[in-house]
């Protein structure tokens, strides 16, 4: 206990000290975390609202795959790009080895899967008169997305919120594809990794402090965005 | 379509049409013509494949055999009247942006609709606010807005409570009616086809088991099994043949040519219904008697005035409700020309 208030203690002044090296670090997380939720999202959306709304053979199949990956393992991912990207891995043509282009494609692939397994549920709990009567009404596909996402807004804001708490904290796919290397490519989380390794306890419980109200003050926006339904009523609205 | 069709032409034709429910085949061998200005209602008893046919016939599921011929586009309310989670004006407007209907011309359709069917008020609310009844309106001013040729309804009427069932009924009665549409509802209460329908089908078991005016299927049912499910309850067999009777062809006649005993008396709003056990185990009648009515155990004098006459082989036996699927198990459908 003493040791953590020590820690504590020094780690405070740390904060509000204005260390740029801490300053680069909080951006580059902020910028993956947003980066890794918009592309999970481009990519994850339409294939959310595939299986959500779809009517085709192997539909659940995809359903139990998209719910199975949430449980990759972010090493695991890891692991895997660091084998493909590494100089005798089918993608070292790519130049991805250690580079933030592959920390942002790692944490894509970890966000990926709540964007669509969390999508996908939400539109297939919405009431099923409801694009039933769509369907036989005329609408089409673009309609029927745009209603489905639309009536599914609070889950679907769900699956982004799990998306970007993903990317923010996730840290065992980028410290090996990233190398987790001082001040270059490093997020808050591999950061504090990193100083906990080196036993810099203060810098790490820094590092973590703002990790932690990062994602509480991003979590609360989008948890109030999602209870409100504003933003997104206006993003969706077709008529009047 | 630029033109609308005219009074009486043929806006969908269906030929010996079965369709199934995942694995089993729900109906079988249905033909139905629906014409412009017709209002027919579909009845049926719960699982007879009611559902199932207006789906087929709408194009929401593909029938297994047979042919369907439309002419004209098709609007369905389902059974459920699930609503966007916005205002009941804006519910509508984008069911006429589904539809293809113009931009400028949405929001005066949807309101006229909203009109025809008492919801004018309800414009402005949230969809999220409306009771069962005000739903149910807006379900329908939403089919009723994109201007079908044809119009398919599923149980409009289904989930409310009774006040609210008659109200919305007696609006539905007059909005649904139009010279240049088909409309086909699907009611499993005989008080809502009479109320709305120019013309009955009757569907059991799958089959499609009498087509004709109301009033006429009420007065000639074709068959047993029809007559049973259009509240013909009440049995006595004479000579080879049975009478099928509905409780205001029985009245209680001290000089009445028949003698009863009182087997069941269920108080109603507006008198006793009666159970009657013939003598000599001729049959099983109902009435309705007025207060003060014979209790149970009583005996009494009956008079029939009407009912349908079938021959024994096909009509039910006195209180058995198995007839009605012998009787389809065997028979062809009876279609009437309407």
């Amino acid at each position: 206990m003493h040791l953590l208030w020590e820690e504590l203690r020094v780690a405070v002044p740390l904060i509000f000290h204005g260390n740029p090296y801490l300053l680069s670090v909080i951006w580059f997380t902020v910028k993956v975390a947003a980066v890794a939720t918009v592309l999970a999202a481009a990519i994850g959306l339409p294939i959310g609202l595939t299986i959500g709304l779809g009517r085709f053979r192997g539909r659940r199949a995809l359903q139990v795959c998209a719910n199975a990956s949430l449980g990759l393992p972010p090493v695991i991912v890891g692991l895997f790009l660091f084998l493909l990207f590494v100089p005798e891995g089918p993608l070292a043509s790519l130049q991805l080895q250690n580079t933030k282009r592959a920390i942002y494609i790692a944490q894509t692939i970890l966000a990926l899967p709540y964007i669509v397994a969390l999508t996908a549920a939400a539109i297939q709990g919405l009431p099923p008169g409801l694009l039933g009567q769509a369907r036989t009404l005329g609408a089409g596909r673009r309609q029927l997305s745009t209603l489905a996402l639309r009536e599914a807004r609070i889950g679907v804001m769900a699956a982004v919120i799990a998306a970007l708490g993903s990317a923010l904290a996730e840290v065992g796919a980028i410290v090996i594809v990233g190398g987790n290397l001082y001040g270059f490519d490093q997020t808050l989380a591999s950061a504090a990794l990193y100083d906990a390794n080196a036993a810099h306890y203060a810098q790490a419980v820094a590092v973590g402090i703002v990790l932690i109200v990062l994602i509480l003050i991003l979590m609360c926006g989008l948890g109030v965005l999602q209870q409100s339904g504003g933003g997104i009523r206006m993003r969706f609205r077709t008529a009047a | 379509m630029t033109d609308s069709p005219s009074h009486g032409q043929v806006l969908l034709r269906c030929e010996h049409v079965s369709a199934c429910r995942g694995e089993r085949e729900v109906v079988r061998d249905a033909n139905v013509e629906l014409r412009a200005g017709e209002l027919v209602a579909l009845l049926g008893p719960n699982g007879a494949g009611k559902s199932t046919l207006l789906d087929a016939l709408a194009g929401v599921i593909a029938p297994a055999h047979g042919r369907i011929e439309r002419h004209g586009r098709v609007a369905v309310a389902l059974q459920s009247p699930d609503l966007a989670r916005r205002s009941v004006l804006a519910n509508v407007t984008v069911a006429l942006d589904w539809w293809g209907v113009p931009r400028p011309e949405r929001e005066e359709r949807a309101r006229e609709a909203l009109r025809t069917m008492g919801a004018e008020h309800l414009a402005q609310r949230p969809a999220a606010s409306l009771s069962g009844g005000e739903r149910r309106r807006v379900h329908i001013a939403r089919s009723l807005a994109v201007r079908p040729d044809i119009l398919m309804l599923d149980e409009p009427f289904a989930g409310l409570d009774p006040e609210a069932r008659a109200n919305l009924l007696e609006d539905a009665a007059s909005a649904l009616r139009s010279g240049t549409r088909a409309t086909l509802v699907v009611v499993h209460d005989r008080a809502e086809a009479w109320a709305l329908a120019d013309r009955l089908l009757v569907l059991i078991d799958g089959l499609l088991v009498a087509s004709g005016p109301p009033r006429e299927l009420l007065e000639h049912p074709p068959s047993a099994v029809v007559a049973r499910f259009l509240g013909f309850d009440g049995v006595l067999e004479e000579a080879g043949e049975v009478l099928l009777t509905r409780p205001p062809h029985v009245t209680l006649d001290p000089d009445g040519p028949l003698r009863a005993r009182v087997t069941r008396a269920v108080p109603l709003e507006d008198g006793v219904r009666l159970e009657l056990e013939l003598e000599l185990g001729r049959g099983r009648l109902y009435t309705v008697a007025q207060l003060p009515a014979p209790r149970v155990g009583d005996s009494v004098g009956v008079r029939i005035q009407g009912g349908a006459r079938f021959s024994l082989s096909a009509a039910p036996a006195a209180g058995a409700d198995s007839g009605a699927q012998a009787t389809v198990a065997s028979g062809v459908p009876q279609e009437r020309s309407p």
